[in-house]
């Protein structure tokens, strides 16, 4: 017996709660998969139930998020389905789609009239020499062990790379008691200041987002932790584990390392739908194109958050919304007019969040700072494919046929490190990328058999 | 590695065996937060080198390791601990 719902929303953060409350408000029903046990996204990620964390994400700056996921929480008529994945999405003959859902009980198939996903980021990886060390993180997943597990994964830790996010993410280990040996920014502090100010005009009506990178700063300084800039990372070091980062003025001891480049949006279910993409912004990864309701390519698939090209939390919150209410009108739950009324100020909301993010990639754009590789250095680090395989093979070739030759992209990460890099040493803008097949996770072949 | 303990209560101790040991881990915390309190490098790549997880966030599938007896491979960042549980990393 397969669950039917007339909405799915594969992603449980800002935009997957967003759009549910909305849809059930009109009294869609509506389910929530996600891969967390607990709603909240990466932004939210929250700890487990037995934890008790006084003050848990209590920063002003999360305020309006916290506020949506208790609204999310108490509402008992979404229906959540926590700790699944969802490898499948097609469309059956008779129109509905179809997800299939794992865990490690196993497979299982949901129906739904309208499918919406919003499943987030993941910060782009890149490579260098040393990468693999282990106790180098992505910053990301640096922040969420801090955040869910109350876990910090170093004493002496060097964040590096070019996304002001590892200013914030420096300043909240500090505060939790860890240890940062410095925070390394790849380009020059003028570069930062340059594209602020170019842009302070349309950024003016979103001053206060960059104000928690402000007082970020002040954090570090009040604890002493060195911000340099025009100071690439180039190298990690160490034998078992990482001991010290290179960077172009000299070399500092560490025991972590957190990689803080930008982030790319999680693309493969629009992809395997087919649905139009769009190469996103400067720190690469693929958008799914979307109309004013945040409606795909594919009638009936609707996409929001980070899905359509990454832009932070509140700018996910404000596109789940509106998908909600695009849906809702679709099927006849709400008229088109009501709807629009309704997301008017959504939409104005969510442009001016789009002008910051925009911004913000600018000041972040990690393109002309990407460290060099070695022969040796892993650029696919599921099938430990180095630079030396790739680099003699790229002539001529697309992404696909790069992976068939040499196994990159093959992995258990199905390629979502490694395509920004193969497809920025491709150079090639009209290289579609790596083939999104089922499934979008890795999962034994007998659960698929039974 | 260091679990943070100022004003923070968590989950009970319990135990969990990991590659044949018996280990004291927080019912609850994912497997992954577990195996970094032991060591940050989970694994040998093919090339004999020392590898840990890098996104913590089901990506990169640097942390999978199989749940015995019943051998599923699982992402290790996104599994809560439970009494009992049996991880391998092989």
């Amino acid at each position: 017996m397969t669950d039917h719902y007339d909405v799915a929303i594969v992603g449980g953060g800002p935009a997957g709660q967003a759009a549910a409350l909305t849809l059930d408000d009109l009294k869609l029903k509506t389910v929530v998969i996600d891969e967390q046990p607990q709603a909240g996204g990466q932004i939210l990620r929250q700890p487990p139930q037995s934890f008790r964390i006084p003050g848990w994400m209590e920063d002003r700056t999360y305020a309006p998020l916290v506020e949506l996921l208790r609204r999310f929480e108490a509402r008992t008529s979404i229906h959540w389905i926590g700790s699944h994945s969802v490898i499948g999405l097609r469309r059956e003959p008779d129109g509905l789609f179809a997800l299939t859902i794992c865990s490690p009980d196993g497979l299982r198939s949901i129906t739904a009239a309208r499918v919406l996903i919003a499943a987030g980021c993941q910060d782009l990886a890149v490579p260098l020499p040393g990468w693999t060390l282990p106790g180098v993180y992505s910053a990301g997943g640096m922040q969420a062990l801090l955040k869910a597990q109350r876990i910090v994964p170093g004493e002496q830790i060097v964040l590096a790379g070019t996304h002001p996010l590892q200013l914030l993410i420096a300043a909240q280990l500090v505060e939790a008691g860890g240890g940062v040996a410095a925070v390394l920014f790849s380009q020059p502090h003028g570069t930062m200041l340059k594209a602020g100010i170019r842009n302070s005009l349309r950024a003016f009506d979103r001053l206060s987002t960059a104000f928690p990178a402000v007082r970020a700063l002040a954090t570090l300084r009040k604890h002493g932790v060195k911000v340099l800039y025009n100071a690439p990372i180039q190298a990690i070091c160490g034998t078992d584990r990482v001991a010290a980062v290179q960077h172009s003025g000299g070399e500092i001891a560490c025991d972590a390392v957190g990689l803080c480049y930008g982030f790319v949006s999680q693309s493969s279910l629009p992809r395997m739908m087919s649905a139009k993409m769009r190469r996103a912004g400067p720190a690469g990864g693929w958008a799914t194109l979307c109309d004013e309701w945040m409606q795909s390519s594919i009638q009936g698939l609707y996409v929001a958050g980070e899905t359509t090209g990454v832009a932070g939390a509140n700018a996910a919150l404000a596109s789940g919304n509106i998908a909600g209410f695009g849906i809702g009108a679709e099927l006849g739950a709400i008229s088109r007019d009501e709807a629009a009324r309704r997301v008017a100020r959504h939409r104005a909301n969510r442009r001016s969040l789009l002008r910051f993010a925009r911004l913000l990639d600018e000041i972040a754009d990690p393109r002309p700072f990407f460290p060099a590789l070695r022969d040796d250095t892993l650029v696919c680090r599921c099938e430990d494919v180095a630079f030396a395989q790739i680099g003699p093979v790229l002539d001529g070739r697309s992404a696909n046929a790069v992976k068939l030759v040499t196994r990159c992209g093959m992995g258990l990460c199905q390629g979502r490190n490694c395509e920004p890099t193969l497809l920025r040493l491709l150079d090639n803008p009209n290289d579609p990328g790596f083939t999104a097949r089922f499934p979008a996770r890795p999962v034994p072949i007998s659960d698929l058999a039974t | 590695m260091m679990r943070l303990d100022h004003g923070i209560e968590r989950g009970r101790r319990i135990q969990i065996i990991l590659d044949g040991e018996r280990v004291d881990v927080f019912e609850g915390e994912t497997l992954a937060a577990a195996m970094i309190e032991q060591s940050s490098a989970f694994r040998r790549d093919s090339n004999g080198m020392a590898r840990g997880m890098f996104c913590n966030m089901g990506t990169c599938g640097e942390c999978t390791v199989t749940l015995l007896p019943g051998g599923q491979r699982v992402r290790a960042c996104l599994v809560p601990a439970q009494v009992g549980m049996d991880v391998t990393r092989d």
